[in-house]
């Protein structure tokens, strides 16, 4: 495509993307940055919030969990999309459908169910109560309805990927002796692999940020249950906004980090491969 | 800048005030009418709702011939005062704690003789911090010693989010013997076998209720209204435990701005009236004033060494003392893990 001058059309809808991206995303987190910058007690406050005990725990307990939430679903994911393109069974209909709820069930709702499966009342909670296991109320819980939460940014990337990928190759790679595994190692990984590491960050970053349904299962002790997202809450609620404004930004901070560099890396990659970007 | 942040975190505040979202416009629709609106904490909202608003209506309905819509919105305290101080207009706030109207007062809102306005101390009612437990009490708890037991699961709401929370943590500490820091033994004792801190004291006891944990934190008042709704369990009034004041105050300058005084004044009353008090008490809450024992009510167990707030400087000085960020007695406990308060006692 040759770069030409743009038409009056083009420009306008440049200016409108930018300026609802403007309103919509940058000027919330300006005003984050604002209320830290500008809080009773400035920075100096905020930065003595954030280095509290509490505080560090929280993110570190944030922070670990959406790591492993996003490697399991990141595996399980393109698990997932692979038997979604490539089979045929009995219920796919269903399955593919159940996929996407995950996005459109509240939050809190999640957290609810979970408690309702995995509480004392239910045959679920009762038996692994029976062997003195803690799935709620513990950081199991709040992996497991992290991903839950986070389920279909993987399997959703991945699958047109898959379905766009020629069968012929894996067919080729297989008439020619290749073993399944090393197919897909070899021949359909390389192919996946944007999509795969996009998702994942997606996934990583949507679990940092999770409130609705981590409130209702992790059990909120602090240094123990407690996460970051809940720790701001609670300093909301309490009437520390400087805190609860820092410890966001911290979120915003890892979250933006990280799709920079990872942005970066696969500009990187393609231009290698000599694709235009 | 600093006005929009302050907007951003008003906007959040409104959004979890979604109750009041709704009645705010409503109201404003009819102002030429009697309307009152309340901003209460959410434990008295049964109360409110099934008993105590009907009978004001026909009262009013009785003294002036006039019908009168009442509106209240329900909330956890902390943020039903800010909701108010932030431009939630209630003619009327009915708070769980003195400081959440103390709060007001600071913003202008409330007179800052409202507690002699009201009389006798400004007080709606009162209840006990009380344990819930399982039918039958299996665990044998009686006092909060107990509760610090190995294998005995409490839940208490978390006091950066709840008064009640800070009500629940006042009464342990409060009834442990000694200085600063056996008090805050006897706190770090019960937080080590809390399992779950949920937003809110509603919340909490509504997971104590699914079945989680053996025993709950709670006010007295919270478990009959669970008994009104056919959920059934014990509770234990502890030896020593403390007396939960309900503060309530006309918010004098949304209730003169909207020409409600009057009316405001009046829903005060009647909440202190002979009949007020009596519905209130069909709800499990105790009497403003007298004795909190009631010897003649089968419903209230005795209280053996109550305590008030006033008998620690009041919230004034709790607030800061106990509860303030870092420095407070129990916030210490709080921020302390399992092994720190190991190293305390």
């Amino acid at each position: 495509m040759k770069a030409a001058r743009p038409t009056a059309g083009a420009l306008s809808l440049r200016v409108v993307a930018v300026a609802f991206l403007g309103v919509m995303v940058a000027l919330p987190l300006a005003a984050v940055v604002g209320s830290v910058l500008t809080g009773p007690g400035g920075v100096g406050t905020a930065l003595h919030a954030l280095l509290s005990r509490t505080a560090r725990a929280a993110l570190w307990l944030t922070v670990w969990t959406a790591v492993v939430v996003a490697l399991v679903n990141a595996v399980m994911g393109t698990l997932t999309a692979w038997v979604l393109s490539r089979y045929h069974f009995v219920g796919k209909a269903i399955l593919n459908a159940a996929i996407d709820l995950p996005f459109a069930i509240p939050t809190l709702v999640t957290g609810l169910m979970l408690v309702v499966l995995y509480g004392p009342q239910q045959v679920i909670g009762h038996l692994l109560a029976a062997h003195g296991l803690r799935l709620l109320f513990a950081p199991a819980g709040i992996i497991l309805s992290l991903l839950f939460v986070t389920f279909p940014f993987v399997v959703r990337a991945v699958e047109p990927v898959l379905m766009d990928i020629d069968v012929d190759q894996e067919e080729a790679a297989a008439t020619l002796g290749s073993s399944p595994f090393r197919t897909f190692v070899q021949v359909v990984l390389p192919a996946l692999r944007p999509a795969v590491l996009t998702a994942t960050l997606l996934t990583f970053t949507r679990a940092l940020g999770e409130f609705g349904a981590v409130v209702v299962v992790a059990g909120n002790i602090p240094r123990r249950t407690l996460t970051a997202p809940v720790y701001v809450f609670g300093a909301i609620e309490s009437g520390e906004p400087a805190a609860a404004s820092a410890m966001s930004l911290v979120l915003v901070a890892v979250s933006a980090g990280l799709i920079l560099a990872v942005d970066r890396y696969t500009r990187s990659r393609a231009r290698a491969m000599g694709v235009r970007v | 800048m600093r006005g929009l942040a302050r907007g951003l975190f008003a906007s959040v505040v409104l959004l979890s005030a979604s109750a009041c979202g709704v009645g705010c416009r409503a109201a404003k629709a009819e102002d030429t009418g009697d309307t009152l609106i309340v901003g209460a904490y959410s434990a008295p909202r049964e109360a409110f709702e099934e008993a105590v608003i009907p009978a004001f209506r026909a009262a009013w309905r009785r003294q002036t011939g006039r019908d009168i819509v009442v509106r209240a919105s329900y909330l956890g305290s902390g943020a039903q005062a800010r909701a108010i101080a932030q431009g939630f207009e209630a003619d009327v706030a009915v708070l769980a704690l003195d400081s959440d109207v103390d709060k007001l007062v600071k913003a202008a809102l409330v007179a800052p003789d409202w507690r002699a306005r009201t009389g006798g101390a400004g007080l709606m009612a009162r209840s006990l911090v009380v344990i819930a437990v399982r039918s039958g009490n299996p665990k044998g708890i009686a006092d909060w010693a107990d509760l610090g037991r190995p294998g005995v699961e409490v839940l208490t709401p978390n006091p950066r989010t709840s008064g009640g929370a800070m009500w629940n943590l006042l009464a342990v500490y409060g009834s442990a013997a000694g200085d600063v820091k056996a008090k805050s033994a006897a706190v770090a004792r019960v937080l080590d076998n809390v399992i779950v801190m949920d937003k809110a004291a509603r919340e909490s006891l509504v997971s104590f209720e699914r079945g989680i944990g053996d025993a709950a934190i709670t006010y007295e008042q919270e478990v009959h209204v669970a008994r009104r709704a056919g959920r059934h369990y014990d509770y234990v009034v502890p030896p020593a435990t403390a007396v939960i004041d309900v503060p309530m105050a006309t918010v004098d300058r949304y209730a003169d701005a909207h020409g409600r005084r009057a009316v405001a004044e009046a829903f005060v009353a009647f909440l202190r009236s002979r009949q007020g008090q009596a519905l209130l008490g069909g709800f499990g809450f105790r009497p403003a004033t007298g004795p909190i024992d009631l010897p003649g009510d089968a419903r209230f167990p005795a209280a053996g060494h109550p305590f008030t707030a006033a008998d620690f400087g009041g919230w004034k000085k709790i607030a800061p003392g106990l509860f303030a960020p870092d420095t407070g007695a129990i916030t210490r406990v709080l921020d302390a893990t399992r092994e720190d308060r190991e190293a305390l006692r």
